[in-house]
């Protein structure tokens, strides 16, 4: 008997857990049969939810109830992107999206020549997962901007004037070639001098200056004769160069016409969510429903 | 027997008359010349004008029994007509055909460039016929013309040495913008009027024509360096509407696309120039825009324009 109560009771939790299960797809459901984003994203993840816009502690206990759509993420994020590319279109008038999966979205910088890729857009936590590296260039160049520097002005002064001083070694190669001559006139005389004992020594270590010399030039001549291919390999390197740095300004030029600046970007990247869902709630007060 | 082409077989009173029937038909030949002639530089109909143009092309004056001492080359025709043919559009006055004093040949200047450059055709000793229009001092030759085969093709390479580059420093660029165009109508007169295949090159407005760069398979770092250079001068290089080239907005809805025509097998790069009147040609954006004409002339190894293969190599 008291085994059947406590079988009976053992099938009301779980029919009662399936239940909550079933309530939850079925609301799911239900939201994006009606074009409930809000509601959507409310039910993936009520934690954040309640934390962000309700701004309340989530009253619920976590009840993994949104694990159960886990396996259909790509589905839920390709159907949302619809809504919030819309919406990022226009505050960030800069980003372009390529889902280059179902649900995957890759983010590219600007319409420009080159553009570069920039990160993944994360749908379902409507967020900016940002290359790193590309990032920090960005931000590092918004710094640089500050002492009227762009990320690769060093670098390429340097190189234009590696550039510069093998062009220098090209012209001066008959310069080379005179001295050359007179020094090998005065190795011919050295070798000529009597050699008196006590002179032995002089005559060696003037000898040896000339023969230094002239190894000296030697190395310069045939640093000379490879200039030209070296200066055209800086010339592609200062291209690479100055590409990037154009291509930054542009970035740099786009986030200043749409948030003033480098803080207030990253400011509304933290808010995205936030901003985003009380956009949402914005809508379906105003009275504007999509799908009736 | 009597053979009439062994003159050894003939009487004295046969011999006298082959030799009269010579020279009669050396005559007849000089007096068809004069007509044509007569035609070329008289006529008022474009039809007459082509048809004696095209004979004259290749008249043999001279006989075995009849020679002219005083001749114009072939060459000098094709001068004449490209006048008259102006003319009868009403644009005499766009060319100046110049006889030297001393002997029998013509020249051309084309008005609004004046003195700067002297003009002639060459003919093309080849089978394949035909005439070349030189700059005499520079021996740049900007077109090539078939009157038999109605062919016309314009010389991308020939252009822009003479134009964009050899007369840049002192030729205003509407100056050469005018002279030019006096190329274009003769090329249309007869594309238009006579069904002529014409290749305008560098010289075509119309928005669907594609110019073939040199190196169809372009190296990327070409295209970076217009990149560069256009944000410089406060434009911006796109990327390209379908996705694999790059396209350039310049003036007044002007808009420069370079991309490869291809998108399977061999690439093909080339360029295109689209403008709402189609009345701008990619060497119109050379003469305009100085930063497009130094990128181009930089790279012109790899940029340069294809003329006719088969005419110009």
């Amino acid at each position: 008997m008291e085994n059947q109560e406590q079988q009976a009771s053992a099938a009301d939790v779980l029919t009662q857990a399936i239940a909550n299960k079933l309530d939850y797809l079925s609301t799911l459901q239900a939201a994006v049969q009606h074009g409930d984003d809000r509601q959507v994203y409310e039910l993936l993840d009520q934690a954040r939810y309640y934390q962000e816009i309700k701004k309340t502690r989530a009253a619920r206990t976590v009840n993994h109830l949104a694990e159960l759509v886990d396996n259909i993420h790509p589905q839920i994020s390709h159907y949302l992107s619809d809504n919030l590319i819309d919406y990022l279109g226009h505050v960030y008038p800069f980003f372009y999206y390529e889902e280059y999966t179902t649900g995957r979205f890759h983010i590219y910088f600007g319409n420009w020549w080159d553009r570069r890729l920039f990160g993944d857009l994360d749908v379902v936590s409507v967020r900016f997962n940002f290359d790193q590296t590309e990032y920090q260039k960005l931000q590092q160049s918004f710094e640089l901007e500050a002492q009227h520097q762009r990320l690769n002005t060093a670098r390429i002064e340097q190189i234009s004037s590696e550039s510069e001083a093998l062009q220098k070694l090209m012209d001066a190669q008959s310069v080379r070639d005179n001295q050359k001559t007179q020094l090998r006139e005065q190795l011919k005389e050295n070798s000529q001098k009597s050699s008196m004992p006590w002179d032995t020594s002089k005559i060696k270590d003037e000898r040896q200056q000339i023969v230094d010399q002239l190894t000296e030039l030697a190395d310069q001549d045939e640093k000379a004769l490879n200039a030209h291919k070296a200066i055209k390999e800086n010339d592609d390197k200062i291209l690479v160069l100055s590409k990037e740095d154009t291509i930054l300004n542009y970035e740099k030029q786009s986030i200043r016409d749409a948030f003033d600046d480098f803080e207030h970007f990253e400011a509304h990247n933290q808010s995205l969510y936030a901003d985003y869902l009380n956009s949402l709630i914005g809508k379906s007060e105003g009275g504007v429903k999509t799908n009736d | 027997m009597i053979n009439e082409n062994d003159p050894s077989t003939l009487t004295t009173s046969g011999r006298l008359l082959n030799y009269n029937e010579a020279i009669k038909s050396g005559l007849e030949t000089g007096l068809t010349f004069t007509k044509l002639m007569d035609q070329l530089i008289k006529t008022h109909d474009a039809d007459e004008l082509v048809a004696a143009a095209t004979q004259l092309a290749d008249f043999k004056l001279d006989s075995d029994y009849v020679t002219f001492p005083h001749q114009y080359s072939n060459a000098d025709y094709y001068l004449l007509f490209m006048s008259r043919m102006l003319e009868l559009h009403d644009q005499g006055k766009h060319v100046m055909v110049q006889s030297r004093d001393h002997h029998e040949e013509l020249t051309q200047q084309l008005t609004p460039l004046g003195d700067r450059g002297t003009f002639s055709f060459r003919v093309e000793t080849s089978e394949n016929g035909g005439v070349f229009y030189r700059e005499r001092a520079t021996g740049q030759s900007l077109f090539y013309l078939n009157l038999d085969r109605k062919m016309f093709r314009f010389n991308s390479h020939a252009l822009t040495q003479l134009f964009i580059i050899d007369l840049h420093d002192t030729v205003p660029a509407d100056t050469v913008k005018a002279s030019v165009q006096i190329l274009v109508d003769f090329a249309r007169y007869l594309k238009e009027d006579y069904g002529y295949s014409v290749d305008f090159n560098v010289l075509d407005a119309a928005n669907q024509q594609n110019y073939a760069v040199r190196s169809a398979d372009l190296p990327a770092g070409v295209v970076d360096r217009l990149f560069v250079a256009a944000a410089k001068n406060e434009y911006m290089l796109t990327n390209g509407v379908n996705g694999n080239g790059a396209q350039i907005q310049l003036d007044r809805n002007v808009v420069v696309d370079i991309f490869n025509n291809q998108l399977e097998g061999q690439p093909e790069w080339v360029l295109t120039v689209h403008d709402d009147d189609q009345k701008v040609s990619w060497f119109d954006i050379l003469l305009r825009y100085p930063f497009m004409r130094d990128w181009y002339l930089e790279n012109l190894d790899d940029l340069e324009i294809v003329s006719d293969p088969l005419i110009f190599s």
